[in-house]
């Protein structure tokens, strides 16, 4: 049973979002509560899968009983393993959450839940799959998916989520481009087959064009700067139950699947005509990174200067990956981690802030330190230092593996990089702490009591970021086995 | 919105033509295990069939009852696959690994041949409720389809 973990964790979501409209027919009330059961043997599952990836090692799903290279395979490694409990902590959480601010139209449409499950799913097989075409077919699952939930609150999200689906079909297509340009080249799809065949093709224009390709497709998916223009734009209309999910698992799933294209497929050193690859892709991370968040300091709404700085982190975690080594390997990957868990704090966060207090941007807040429920200020203040990255919490952790492997392999800018982004984040959070405890004039606000589920996925996402913190050095050497068992 | 149409010629080809094109498509689902076809094309056919009942008849019509029923089939399609999948790992083999199937009497090339015709069998039903789905929800709004049930009711 435990060898079939990979596609259960896809299966659970997939069958039972699917299943749902059929099931619900009569009772739509079923609902919410089918969808937050599924979200609980999930992060069952991947916790299993976890066990079972520490004890045994890496393991290879061969669908249908087809080993790779003539089948499709499954990759079950510590990344996986540890992003697919990511993802389905995060799926969990969101949901509880949603319970409070999910409004009755979005509640009442089955879709929605639906939406959600499918997603999962989709963002499940993009983690596993180590096939490039089966990361595009699930790239999509989870973007169609996206589209939709961007869009399901109805009017100006609509026009976002149409923008969103424009940009995100064409990147998808320049992905299905670039892995068509890899297939021609070699006459297989498999990342573990391509790493044999790669090496000496490098130098085929044919080659660079589709990694290129694959990249800029996969760059609009993952909102790299400058690709990133349809993400503040969507996160800011979209429901604000589902901002949380969405902020904090499409674009890192979308990264996964770039960092695995790239471990297994770029050897550290290689260069095409005379440009180390890596460093470029690491140039890019430190342009995405410092302009993410000089865009974040800028911003007055809440909910766009915290897409920024998801914008920033992306950046941020593409320099840990590029830098050639295994430090900074293991810090972007952890980075990643912890982003997901802070992302899906802000937008909670803000969300919660939207309901009860109305207040969208830094003038609506002034004051709300002195009124509002502890729960909000104390998580708040929790993902500021996880944001800025101040010990214990995992971001400090995850930024500091960076900056040692960007000395390690004495690339100064990125280094420099990695600490004017941490300057950043602190100015925009100042900005948002002074209006938060700052005396508001004359307007009397009301002392609110955030209800029970808010206050669990407040403490779960508060207590997660710094439990990571904890269990840095711990979860950095399980990453780490990915690399060292030859190629993720 | 899409009224029925009142050719009496249209209307007379219309109940020859749908049944064929459905046992057509039915057809080249099955054909697909030895040649050109499968469970996609075979999907599309039906698909086209029923499209037609409604262009023909209208979507309230009896002889399009059909078509209007299997808008309420969404995912049936794919819970076939999966549970055809799902029956492989019960059987103790990977997910879609038709050995496992588990069908008594049947040698593993036989269990082969059902485990595909019932996954494709789950692709077409999918590909015949989303053509449709699209046919209807591109010609009529929401709120027609439910005002048409209540006349016919």
């Amino acid at each position: 049973m435990s060898s079939n973990l990979p596609i259960l964790l896809f299966l659970v979501p997939f069958f039972a979002g699917v299943s749902m409209p059929i099931v619900t027919a009569k009772r739509r009330a079923l609902c919410s509560r089918i969808a937050l059961g599924t979200a609980i043997v999930m992060v069952v599952l991947a916790t299993l899968n976890l066990r079972v990836v520490m004890t045994q090692g890496p393991i290879e799903y061969a669908l249908g009983g087809w080993t790779a290279p003539i089948g499709i395979a499954w990759l079950n490694d510590s990344i996986a393993a540890v992003v697919v409990l990511t993802v389905s902590v995060v799926t969990l959480l969101s949901l509880i959450y949603g319970r409070l601010v999910v409004t009755s139209d979005l509640e009442k449409n089955v879709p929605y839940y639906t939406l959600i499950l499918v997603m999962v799913s989709g963002l499940v097989g993009i983690v596993f799959a180590a096939d490039l075409f089966n990361v595009f077919v699930f790239l999509e699952v989870a973007a169609l998916t996206g589209y939709a939930l961007v869009g399901a609150g109805g009017g100006k999200a609509l026009v976002y989520a149409f923008r969103y689906l424009l940009l995100g079909s064409f990147g998808a297509t320049l992905y299905l481009l670039g892995l068509s340009h890899l297939y021609v080249a070699t006459g297989t799809l498999n990342m573990a087959d391509l790493a044999v065949r790669l090496p000496e093709l490098m130098t085929s224009t044919a080659v660079a064009g589709g990694l290129i390709y694959m990249f800029l497709g996969l760059s609009i998916k993952m909102a790299l700067i400058p690709l990133h223009s349809w993400l503040p734009d969507a996160y800011t209309n979209a429901p604000s139950a589902v901002t949380p999910f969405l902020a904090s698992t499409v674009t890192k799933v979308a990264l996964v699947a770039w960092i695995r294209i790239e471990y297994s497929l770029i050897a550290p050193n290689v260069e095409v005509s005379a440009v180390p690859v890596l460093v470029l892709l690491e140039e890019l991370g430190v342009i995405a990174a410092l302009i993410g968040g000089a865009l974040a300091l800028i911003q007055t709404d809440l909910r766009r200067m915290f897409a920024y700085g998801g914008i920033s982190h992306i950046g941020l975690i593409l320099i840990g990956v590029s830098l050639g080594n295994d430090t900074g390997f293991a810090g972007g990957m952890f980075y990643l981690v912890n982003d997901a868990i802070m992302q899906a704090a802000l937008f909670m966060i803000i969300g919660t802030i939207i309901y009860y207090h109305k207040a969208y941007t830094l003038d609506d807040i002034r004051g709300l330190g002195h009124h509002t429920s502890p729960w909000l200020t104390g998580a708040l203040i929790i993902v500021a230092m996880a944001m800025v990255g101040l010990p214990p919490t995992g971001g400090f952790f995850g930024k500091w593996n960076i900056v040692l492997g960007a000395l390690e392999a004495e690339h100064y800018l990125a280094a420099f990089t990695v600490v004017a982004s941490t300057l950043l984040t602190l100015g925009y959070f100042l900005k948002v702490f002074a209006a938060w405890f700052l005396q508001p004039q004359d307007v009397e606000i009301q002392s609110i009591e955030v209800s029970n589920s808010i206050r669990l996925s407040l403490g779960v996402v508060s207590f997660a970021m710094i439990a990571l913190g904890f269990m840095s050095d711990f979860v950095v050497q399980f990453l780490l086995q990915s690399v060292s068992s030859g190629g993720i | 919105m899409i009224q029925p149409h009142d050719s009496v010629i249209v209307r007379t080809l219309g109940h020859i033509v749908i049944p064929v094109a459905q046992l057509f498509g039915v057809y080249v689902l099955v054909f697909g295990q030895y040649g050109p076809g499968g469970g996609f094309v075979g999907g599309v056919v039906i698909a086209a069939s029923m499209i037609m009942a409604i262009l023909i008849f209208g979507i309230g019509s009896e002889d399009s009852a059909l078509a209007k029923k299997i808008l309420h089939g969404d995912g049936l399609g794919l819970l076939i696959f999966a549970g055809v999948g799902g029956l492989c790992m019960i059987g103790g083999g990977q997910f879609l690994n038709y050995s496992n199937l588990g069908i008594p009497s049947l040698d593993e090339s036989s269990q082969h041949y059902v485990g595909i015709l019932l996954t494709q069998l789950g692709v077409a039903v999918d590909v015949a409720v989303t053509g449709v789905s699209i046919a209807v929800s591109l010609s009529f709004e929401e709120d027609e389809i439910s005002q048409e049930e209540v006349t016919h009711d």
